[in-house]
Formats: structure tokens, sequence, C-alpha cells
């Protein structure tokens, strides 16, 4: 058979590459010519500096404390909401009364932006007027206010909760996908063998959804490691740049400083970073499946 | 002879329509990026741009109004694009690196004397750099201390204390009412934190920068200054947690009635007067060091024109209506700044307006940020080095002499 050219797989993927390159690989080259330059904070371009920028992050001491900083956070947050999402998802695929509302409930903060919800945390985190204070003494859990944002020690763990909590929605929302996958007469049949639920979810469920739970992975991490609002929001990276991630630091040394060339250094090495990591989980992750 | 004289004159005639309508289709556009420092800000530059659209056809002023955190990001943004407008505000310590790479233009071919002559110098020296003008101070403001004077009566408190020693004196009486108010307001967080160290720093005869051109914070003037500060927290003085109270949290706490004392801006008796119109405030002296020395953070915002602007010529006109006393009068009355034109100074307005007074007063031992490169890098280092004392993380001379060196190293760097 005579394959016709538009239909070649390479000539059919090409609009789309085109459109992402123009996106993507445009400001790429265009972040790659600035951090070998020597800039001005204007983001105008005076000469060739080689490496100097590169060096100058490596040497910066604040990089390596965010650096370790964002691997907790991406860590925290995907590991957090991968483990809530999980059951979230099977119990939200039962079938009760009231599940659409449910549904709802849980999806509800995916419609609002990041940034307003961010901000409503900082107020309800206030140690003086906050929400958060005010609900933990009705309860009796504590009889002084505690300052949430004052310290990394309660910031930071706070800031990961509150990252885990909006990345529930998108994750759950996979996974209803999976388990829908999922055909009814697996568990029909186990359930005739006389399989117990923890068996059942074990070796029924979670490998069948295992390619679901990659994709949460994967997507999540992106998304995470560049996340600039929650941390922004409410500390700025403070107190002392102790709740820094590398995209705070990169604004500040970008917007704050004015240090063009570095921030595009540090940008170029943030992109990197997560391209290896991603590649690595995905490659063992197919090695897994394919066993 | 003839043939020729008839063509010229076609030549000319048509040379004329020509510009003529050139410069009626095409009107004189001028765009100003503008910082929004209250919901009245746009209102009011959007007024005066209508005003002088009216008194000079042809002229068409469109105002950019930008939030003040992501002001100079947007501006950075549209310059590096070549996009941006043809007058914009800026922080006045901003100014040297729009001045070194030769973004804003020099105005001293546009002022006259007589337009000299309408600031109060103190204002208009900032925006001065290696003997040109740069800016225009579209915004000034200095800092006083803030009291609750209900507070006060109720500790008995008769004066706003005067110096450090008095204003601990005065936070321990206020504690000792056991009410939910503090003694003394202390910022911790985010812009300024720097700033409200300095009024303890210059009250201990310390500057920011020595005569040698290093960092004043490696001295025993910044060593006690920080004390002042470490003990307030540390004796339950100041509110808790001061490191996740930035400028606005502790202001909103003032307005509640629920600190003693705070050193702010003018603009917050603009805020009570809309926000708390029942709070017993006065306005004193930030207070004194032990040899009488004091200082306050005096702080314009300029306006400057962009040396690739199209328009300048109207773009300076339009400054210099910006400028006329009336103008001057409405915006600085709408925001709460204090008056950078002399005959504006003297209006009944402003000169019999007690709580603006107490801030005048202060403006001859008012200090500058330093006109510095980098200057925004020094400060996040002072202010990381302050949090982590004011968390009891690091020992005061460590965190300050570390410090120093950060900022020592930033200034050779520059230079």
């Amino acid at each position: 058979m005579n394959r016709s050219i538009f239909t070649n797989p390479y000539v059919l993927i090409a609009p789309a590459f085109l459109l992402a390159a123009f996106i993507i690989l445009w400001p790429l080259f265009q972040i790659g010519e600035i951090s070998i330059s020597n800039v001005n904070r204007f983001g105008q371009l005076r000469g060739f500096a080689g490496p100097d920028n590169f060096m100058a992050v490596l040497a910066d001491p604040q990089f390596l404390a965010s650096l370790w900083r964002t691997v907790i956070w991406t860590v925290g947050i995907v590991a957090g909401t991968i483990a809530i999402s999980i059951p979230v998802a099977l119990i939200l695929n039962e079938d009760f009364y009231g599940r659409g509302l449910a549904r709802v409930i849980i999806m509800l903060p995916w419609a609002v932006s990041l940034t307003m919800t961010a901000i409503v945390w900082r107020w309800a985190l206030s140690g003086e007027s906050g929400m958060l204070n005010s609900a933990l003494m009705g309860l009796g859990l504590i009889d002084q206010n505690i300052q949430w944002l004052a310290q990394a020690a309660t910031a930071f763990p706070v800031q990961i909760a509150i990252g885990i909590l909006v990345s529930i929605p998108f994750t759950t929302t996979i996974f209803l996908g999976g388990l829908s996958a999922i055909p009814d007469d697996l568990y029909e049949a186990a359930r005739l063998e006389g399989a117990s639920g923890w068996q059942i979810f074990r070796t029924i469920t979670l490998p069948l959804l295992r390619p679901f739970i990659n994709i949460a992975v994967v997507m999540n991490t992106i998304t995470v490691f560049n996340s600039f609002p929650i941390i922004w929001a409410t500390t700025q990276g403070g107190p002392a740049n102790s709740t820094d991630i590398l995209v705070t630091y990169l604004y500040k040394l970008g917007f704050n400083f004015g240090k063009l060339g570095e921030a595009s250094a540090l940008s170029l090495l943030m992109f990197a970073l997560l391209l290896f990591f991603t590649i690595i989980y995905v490659r063992l992750a197919m090695q897994g499946e394919r066993e | 002879m003839f043939m020729s004289l008839h063509w010229l004159k076609v030549a000319a005639a048509t040379g004329v329509a020509a510009i003529a309508l050139a410069s009626a289709s095409y009107a004189q556009t001028v765009r100003v990026t503008v910082a929004e420092y209250s919901s009245k800000t746009g209102p009011y530059f959007e007024k005066a741009a209508s005003e002088f659209e009216a008194a000079n056809p042809g002229t068409d002023i469109q105002i950019e109004v930008v939030p003040w955190d992501v002001l100079q990001q947007k501006l950075t943004t549209d310059i590096s694009g070549g996009a941006n407008a043809d007058l914009a505000i800026i922080g006045t310590r901003w100014l040297i690196d729009y001045v070194s790479q030769g973004i804003a233009a020099p105005l001293d071919d546009y002022i006259t004397d007589d337009f000299r002559a309408r600031f109060i110098d103190t204002f208009l020296s900032p925006s001065v750099m290696d003997g040109q003008t740069y800016g225009l101070p579209i915004a000034a403001s200095a800092r006083a201390m803030y009291y609750n004077k209900a507070l006060f009566e109720e500790a008995g408190i008769a004066e706003p204390p005067a110096t450090w020693d008095e204003l601990k004196a005065a936070a321990e009486k206020i504690k000792a009412l056991g009410g939910d108010a503090y003694g003394f307001g202390l910022q911790g967080k985010e812009i300024e934190t720097d700033v409200y160290f300095y009024y303890a720093l210059w009250s201990q005869g310390g500057t920011l920068i020595e005569e040698d051109g290093t960092s004043g914070l490696d001295t025993e003037a910044a060593y006690k200054a920080a004390q002042i500060y470490k003990d307030l927290i540390d004796g339950g003085l100041t509110e808790p947690g001061v490191t996740s109270l930035n400028r606005e949290d502790v202001q909103n706490l003032f307005k509640q009635g629920r600190i003693g004392m705070m050193i702010t801006a003018p603009f917050l008796a603009n805020q009570i007067k809309e926000e708390a119109p029942d709070l017993q405030y006065g306005v004193a002296a930030i207070p004194a060091g032990p040899n009488g020395d004091r200082g306050t953070y005096g702080v314009t915002d300029s306006i400057i024109m962009f040396e690739n602007s199209q328009n300048k010529d109207t773009a300076w006109q339009f400054m210099d209506f910006l400028f006329t006393t009336e103008k001057r009068a409405e915006f600085d009355e709408n925001e709460g700044f204090l008056p950078v034109n002399a005959e504006e100074a003297a209006m009944p307005l402003f000169a019999d307006n007690a709580d603006l007074k107490a801030f005048t007063d202060l403006l001859p031992s008012a200090q500058f940020a330093p006109v510095i490169a980098g200057w925004e890098e020094m400060a996040a280092a002072t202010s990381n080095a302050l949090q982590r004392i004011y968390l009891g993380e690091g020992e005061i001379q460590a965190e300050l002499d570390q410090a120093a060196a950060e900022i020592n190293s930033i200034i050779e760097a520059n230079n």
C-alpha cells in the first residue's frame, strides 16, 4: 500500500511541533543568550561573559540552600498529594448518596486562582487575627496564638500543606479517570474468589492505576517545582531566605536585584534539573511497566 | 523664470499643506507609567491627563497605572523590550541605574530657574546626579512616630517618649495594662524591614555607608541599635512574631488600637481618618539616642523622562503641568504625602495640619537611601541579618558583621 505523504507521522506532528517550538524554544534561546552575556538590569546585553553568570549562581550559598528546600518542597507535595488523592478518588468512585456534591467540593479549590488561595491562607495564618489560630483555640488544642509565618519551622510545613491541598483536585481527577478504566468483572471475579478489600486494592486497583500514578507524579512534579504563588504570597521566601525555593530565589535575583544574567543562568539550570529528573523518572516508570 | 517661481510657490504650498496634514492626523502621544499609591492615584492622573489634553489640543496622554509591588518588574520588562513609556514614576533609589545605563534623560535643558524655585530643595536634591537633574519628586515622605493617646492615658504616660529608654519604659507600662495591646510595633517582614532598623541606628550616631565607603553595620552604633530592638522583643514589649508582620500588618494593628507606638509614614494618618476615625492618636518625633542624635528616613519617588521618548517636549509640558501648585496640592492631599512645592507647603491645608507638622519638623534630620548601585541587594542582606537576630537565630555582632561583609563585597563588585 502506498502511503500518502500527508499521513507520514512527522508531517502530522509538524504543526504542533512548530507551535511548541515557537513558544518554548525561542524564549529558551533568548535566555541562553542572556545567560552568557554581561547584561544590565534592563535586559540590555553588554558583551560576552562566558560562564561567569553560571559560576556566580553556583557559588552563591543561597543556591544550594534553595535547591535543597526545592527538593523537600517538591517531594513533600507530590508524595503527600498522591497519598491523599488515591483514597479520595477511591471514595469518590464508590456510588453513594451525595457523591455529585462531594465531587464538586473536592474540585472547588481548583477553580480558585492559586494566588488568591495563597493570599486567603496568608490571612488565615495571621498570628493575631487568623482563622487557623481561632479554630485551634476554639477546639482547645492551643492556648496561645501560634505565629505560623514568623519562622521557617512552622511556615514551610504549612506552605507544603497548602501545596498538597491545591494539588489534590487535579490529581484526583486523573485517578478517577484511571479507576473508571478498570473493568468491573475483575473485581467481581476477585470477590467470588473471596479476596479481601485490601487484597483487591493491592493486587488489582494499584497495579492497574500505575500508569495514572506515573502521569500524576510527572505532571505534579513539573508544576510544583516551578510553583511560585504560595510561597511568595505567604512569606516571600523569608524570614531571612529560610523558605526560599529556587523559583522565588530566581524572582529576587532577576527583579529585586536586577541581576538578569544570573537569573537567566539559574532558570536554565532549573530547566535542566527538571528535564533530567523527569526523564529519569519516566524511564524508570516505563521499565517497571514493561516487566 | 516665471515658470520656476510658480513651481517654487506650488512646492512650498504643498509642503506646508503636507506638514499641516501630518500634525493634524498625528497627535502628540505621551505614555506615562504611574505607580498606584492608593485607589485615588489612577483617577487623579486620568483627570490631570484630560485637563492637559483640553488645554493642549493635539496631545494625547495615556496613563498606565501599575501596583507598587510590580512596578520595578514592569519597567524592567518594558525597557528590555523597548516598549517603555515616555514618562514613568520610579523609586528615587533606583534612579542611579537608570542614569548610569542612559535610560533616563537629563531635564536641565527644560528646567528654568523659576521652575526650580518651586521646589523645597531637600526633595529635589536626591534626583540630582553628577550635577544634572534626572527626575522630579512626584511623591515625598518621611517617617515619624505614631502613638495611641488612649493607651498612653490608660497607662499613665504623660508625654510621647523622647528617647529609646523612655520608649522602653512606656512600652512596659502598656504591657502592664494586661490587655491585648502591645507597647511597640516592630516591623520584621518584607520591604523596609531594614529601614525600621535605621531609625535606631541613626539615633545611636550610626550611618548606612561610612565615609570610607564601607558598610556602617559593623559598628558599635549598629550593635547597640539592634540590642535596643532585641531587648524590646525579648521583654515581650513588641507584638509577638515580628518576622511575620510587614508594615501594613503593623499599621493594621495600630488602627485596631492594639499598638502603643510605631514609626511610619504620613499616609497612615489618611488611612486612620477613613478606616478608624475614632482612634485617638498623636504623631511625635522618632526617639533620640543618648547624644540626642536622631534620624528619619526621607523617601522620594521621581518622575523621569526616558531618553528614547519621541515626544520629549510634550512630555515635559505634562510634567510642568503636574508640578503646578494646584495639581501638587490635590495629589498630596489625596495620598497623604508631604508637600514638595514651597508655595504648596505654605497653604493652610498643609501648614495648619498638626500631624504633618511632626513630619516636616523632622526633615532637617532626614536621611535618604544612599545613591549607590546594588542598594536593593544590600537592603536585603541587612533585612536577612535583622530577621535572624529578631528570631534569636544569630548573635547580634556576628550577624551584623556578616551583613556588613556582604554589603562591602557588593560595593566592591559594582566598582
